[in-house]
């Protein structure tokens, strides 16, 4: 039996979502290289999708969409608190000093504060002061990660990513005094293998992370990290 | 600034993720509505209990609407990236015990939708007749092969877990999964679907 013999006895339970985890990496990296194998892959993966159509139609309960969009509405308003839409007030509660956001001011004097703060943050960046444009980097294999620190937060970059299962997604993690978090952004690589996502928070970060988890993310990693990227500060 | 009610139901899927990567209210409400009823029902058929098929359906949107911006249409249609979501939530939520175990069989039409077939759209009116073509065809299949497919998809189990449960060998399993999913690609490249 050759190799693509042996990996093409396990498409079905790929696509079906029955195989083990590592029977699995095993399979997507050997797809990687073999065109017959992502042909099975993709060819199998409609039928998946024909399952997930196919039980019988039931309607949800209309408090479901009630909660869902009273959270959805409550995320909006987390993000511009007080916020009146227009005007100097919307303005300046679009202001954000790194992760801070401003709630409307009202005043001359409120408003040269504001500016006043801008300028010295602005000028404290420049100047290289704080912890601004630091960077960190991380290898694992062919992939090279690197974390640009930006005011509180960082970006975090990706390369020479393989591509995913259409079920997987890339999930950053920051560990703080030995404790692992998610990031709570999801993201895929690019056709070219480069993948970006935000990290917000990187106070009292020590390692940054990123595993292959299923989509729709997990509040723990379920699999070994594909690259990670010690912060040193 | 959010986009009218009536605009974004004019949007494909695929228009409205980046709406609801930038946290459009309106994008996301037509986004549930277009795919609540699909989500639940499959939540429900893999949980096999309304509360539960409804936490998991809230996970999964509310998991939608924080990563939206995320969805890559290279690798799919939104709705089965949607539907992907949903159905791992769901298996995580019955091995953490949350719910009953999973129904094995296809015989339950009393169970079908609330609303009289005159009330759907016509594309979920079309949606409703493919899902029970091809409920039709799992019927068909040969029990052997229906049984393996609904414990993996729907069971959450894995091929090796489910070789112990039948008491089959591993390689049966695995032929059983191939023969099945072929018949119903199959089905689907005829124009079932």
């Amino acid at each position: 039996m050759n190799e693509h013999d042996r990996w093409s006895e396990e498409v079905a339970a790929y696509v079906l979502g029955a195989l083990d985890a590592e029977s699995a990496a095993g399979l997507e990296a050997h797809a990687e290289s073999c065109e017959r194998c992502r042909s099975e892959i993709r060819w199998l993966t409609s039928a998946v999708e024909a399952l997930a159509e196919a039980p019988p139609r039931r309607e949800p309960p209309p408090q479901l969409r009630e909660r869902l969009l009273s959270e959805v509405d409550a995320d909006v308003r987390a993000e511009s608190p007080g916020v009146e839409p227009g005007g100097l007030r919307g303005w300046l509660a679009g202001v954000r000093i790194g992760s801070l956001t401003w709630k409307p001011l009202v005043g001359l004097v409120a408003v040269v504060l504001v500016v006043a703060v801008v300028a010295g943050y602005v000028v404290g960046n420049d100047s290289g002061g704080g912890e601004g444009g630091a960077t960190y980097s991380g290898a694992e294999g062919a992939i090279t990660a690197e974390v640009v620190r930006q005011g509180d937060g960082a970006e975090l970059n990706l390369a020479h990513v393989a591509e995913l299962p259409p079920d997987r997604v890339l999930e950053a993690w920051v560990q703080r005094e030995g404790t692992v978090e998610p990031v709570k952004a999801l993201f895929v690589p690019d056709r070219d293998g480069n993948a970006s996502t935000m990290i917000n928070d990187m106070s009292g970060v020590e390692v940054v992370m990123v595993t292959r988890e299923p989509a729709g993310g997990t509040a723990a990693p379920t699999s070994t990290p594909i690259v990670t990227v010690p912060i040193k500060d | 600034m959010a986009v009218r009610r009536e605009k974004a139901e004019r949007l494909a899927d695929e228009e409205l993720m980046p709406l609801i990567g930038a946290k459009d209210p309106e994008a996301f409400a037509v986004f549930y509505d277009r795919h609540g009823g699909v989500a639940y029902s499959l939540a429900y058929r893999i949980v096999g209990e309304p509360g539960a098929a409804e936490d998991v359906t809230q996970e999964a949107f509310i998991s939608v609407w924080r990563s939206g911006a995320r969805y890559d249409r290279a690798r799919g249609s939104v709705r089965s990236w949607m539907l992907s979501i949903v159905r791992n939530r769901a298996i995580d939520s019955l091995r953490a015990g949350a719910g009953k175990a999973p129904k094995l069989t296809f015989d339950d039409e009393a169970v079908l939708e609330q609303r009289p077939a005159d009330e759907l759209t016509e594309e979920e009116a079309m949606r409703h007749e493919t899902a029970s073509e091809i409920r039709g065809v799992l019927g068909q299949l040969p029990g052997d092969q229906s049984k393996v497919i609904e414990l993996a998809y729907y069971g959450g189990f894995s091929q090796s877990e489910i070789a112990a449960m039948l008491g089959v060998p591993l390689g049966t399993v695995k032929g059983r999964m191939r023969l099945g999913l072929e018949k119903i690609r199959g089905e689907i490249a005829e124009g079932l679907a």
